[in-house]
């Protein structure tokens, strides 16, 4: 592990310093040049080729330490705008997020209208077996009408019923008060015993009573046979 | 567990805890397993994180039901209803609570107990068993208050109404009553089988499950799984599955079927059936929806085999628990 960190460290102390060596090193060989060429006694051509010499070298570092500067103000932008797309970003996450919740809640909610819309149709399916309502309406109101009528003629007949019971029950009464009458006058006139035949025949006729005689006919008959 | 036994197993009920974290599913041999969703959900899930955390002999028969209220599970198999501490669970202490009978009349056979609900209403737990009757304890005193009289062959599905007060029973007689549960009687005999659209006289007149949704009712078994709408009692959708279904369940706009065949099937409630999801067992018996809690929101199914499929996504299968 040592070693390999220490091979580590000079390998980016040697990238690092590769650089700055150059740029270093010219710094000293430009100094030591004119500390040189200030102490040289040689020709005066000599002196301005190396004269030249070193501004050259001085052009050299002012361009390597311009291009520095550019690049540490372009690092600086591209910071920013790193920091600008990061907090966009971070802003669509959370929109986004806020979408998908949306997004959920209206899933569950149209689930919620789908079954209901299930469920009416199959309601409906089950109501529309049944017959219409109008139609049942209106036979239940013909029953009715049929029911009246027939009510109405049961009345009426037990009506007249009532009525021919309580008339048959006159006449029978009529008869058996007429019978008693007669065995009374039979009794009466058994001394006589000259109208006892026909007055047999007569009992006879009346015991029977089949025929329906209204009490204004009897009466009179009666009065005609007694007459006789 | 020998393979032989792990492959004769099945698995006939399952429950979530109540913190939505652990799942418990009862198999045919009295076993109650305990499996860590966490665990097995979780991005670094291994083999073993889909092996139960627990595994514990509950009852000497299957255990038939499971159910759990907000801090027991209750199970029940040959008869007994036993309760277990969720929390004294997940530190794996396998001490029952209690274990109580109902009264049955006679002594010499216990019937088995198929089906059991928690009524919220009165914090009281249904029962449906063998003895062709509904019990109703009351968790609260911890004694059996009422007995519903009226099936004639046992039950095998209880449910109850959220909204009124009805318990609905299933049974092997072909009938779904309804019972009021405050005044202990039943209210509404429905006979499945009698309705011709519904009716599958080649499987059988029976009841295997009953589900409600407080206006509707979902029930199959021999007949076809039929949706009712309860105020009317008449028959809406009949589902063209195959087979019978032993578990039905609604799921938001959907309904949620298992039964014989090697799939979870989902229908509308048109009528029409939308997808059916295959699995691994040959046939399923239970089917749970994990709704107390919201990151582990999936889907169990266990059957005739000792796996139970997990699903995360209703489109697929995820992975398999394993006992």
């Amino acid at each position: 592990m040592g070693a390999v960190t220490d091979d580590e460290v000079i390998r980016k102390r040697l990238l690092i310093d590769g650089d700055g060596a150059g740029d270093d090193r010219r710094i000293n060989v430009l100094l030591k040049s004119f500390t040189k060429w200030c102490n040289s006694p040689g020709t005066p051509e000599e002196g301005f080729t190396q004269y030249q010499r070193m501004l050259g070298i001085l052009a050299q570092c002012e361009s390597s330490m311009g291009k520095t500067l550019m690049v540490y103000d372009m690092n600086l932008r591209e910071m920013e705008n790193y920091e600008k797309i990061y907090t966009n970003i971070e802003q669509n996450i959370t929109s986004a997020h806020d979408k998908i919740a949306e997004c959920k809640k209206e899933i569950q909610r149209a689930k919620r209208i789908r079954k209901n819309r299930q469920e009416y149709d199959a309601l409906a399916k089950v109501i529309q077996q049944h017959p219409d309502r109008h139609e049942t309406l209106k036979q239940l109101e013909a029953l009715d009408k049929e029911l009246m009528q027939l009510s109405h003629i049961k009345e009426n007949v037990d009506a007249k019923l009532e009525l021919r019971k309580k008339q048959f029950h006159v006449l029978l009464s009529t008869i058996q008060e007429l019978q008693q009458t007669l065995e009374n006058d039979e009794k009466s006139d058994n001394d006589d015993s000259q109208e006892s035949p026909f007055l047999s025949v007569l009992f006879c006729k009346f015991s029977f009573g089949s025929t329906v005689f209204s009490k204004q006919h009897f009466k009179p008959s009666i009065l005609h046979y007694v007459v006789l | 567990m020998g393979p032989v036994e792990l492959l004769h197993m099945s698995v006939f009920s399952q429950s979530f805890s109540p913190c939505g974290r652990y799942l418990a599913a009862g198999n045919n041999y009295g076993e109650i397993a305990l499996f860590s969703l966490s665990a097995a959900l979780s991005p670094d899930a291994t083999v073993q994180s889909q092996k139960p955390v627990l595994t514990f002999t509950a009852h000497e028969g299957p255990v038939f039901t499971l159910i759990s209220s907000d801090c027991h599970l209750l199970s029940a198999g040959n008869g007994e209803i036993s309760a277990w501490s969720w929390t004294e669970l997940i530190k794996k202490n396998v001490k029952p609570l209690w274990t109580k009978r109902p009264n049955y009349k006679s002594s010499l056979e216990i019937p088995e107990i198929n089906a059991m609900i928690i009524n919220p209403r009165d914090n009281s737990l249904v029962v449906g068993g063998g003895d062709n009757n509904v019990h109703i304890l009351d968790l609260e005193h911890g004694v059996f208050k009422s007995v519903l009289q009226g099936h004639s062959d046992y039950i095998h599905c209880v449910s109850v109404r959220e909204r009124e007060a009805d318990i609905l029973s299933g049974s092997e007689d072909g009938a779904v009553r309804i019972w009021d549960s405050r005044m202990d009687q039943s209210v509404h005999c429905i006979e499945v089988y009698k309705y011709e659209s519904c009716a599958r006289p080649q499987y059988g007149k029976w009841i295997s499950c009953v589900t409600t949704d407080s206006d509707w009712m979902l029930c199959g078994g021999g007949p076809s799984l039929s949706l009712w709408h309860l105020r009317s009692l008449s028959p809406t959708s009949i589902f063209p599955l195959t087979g019978c279904q032993r578990q039905a369940a609604f799921h938001q706009d959907m309904i949620l079927a298992v039964g014989d065949g090697p799939f979870v099937s989902h229908c509308l409630l048109g009528g029409e059936v939308k997808a059916q999801i295959p699995c691994t067992p040959q046939s399923l018996n239970t089917l749970q929806l994990n709704t107390n809690s919201t990151e582990h929101r999936v889907l169990t199914a266990g059957g005739s085999s000792d796996h139970i499929e997990v699903f995360t996504n209703l489109s697929y299968r995820a992975f398999s628990l394993s006992f």
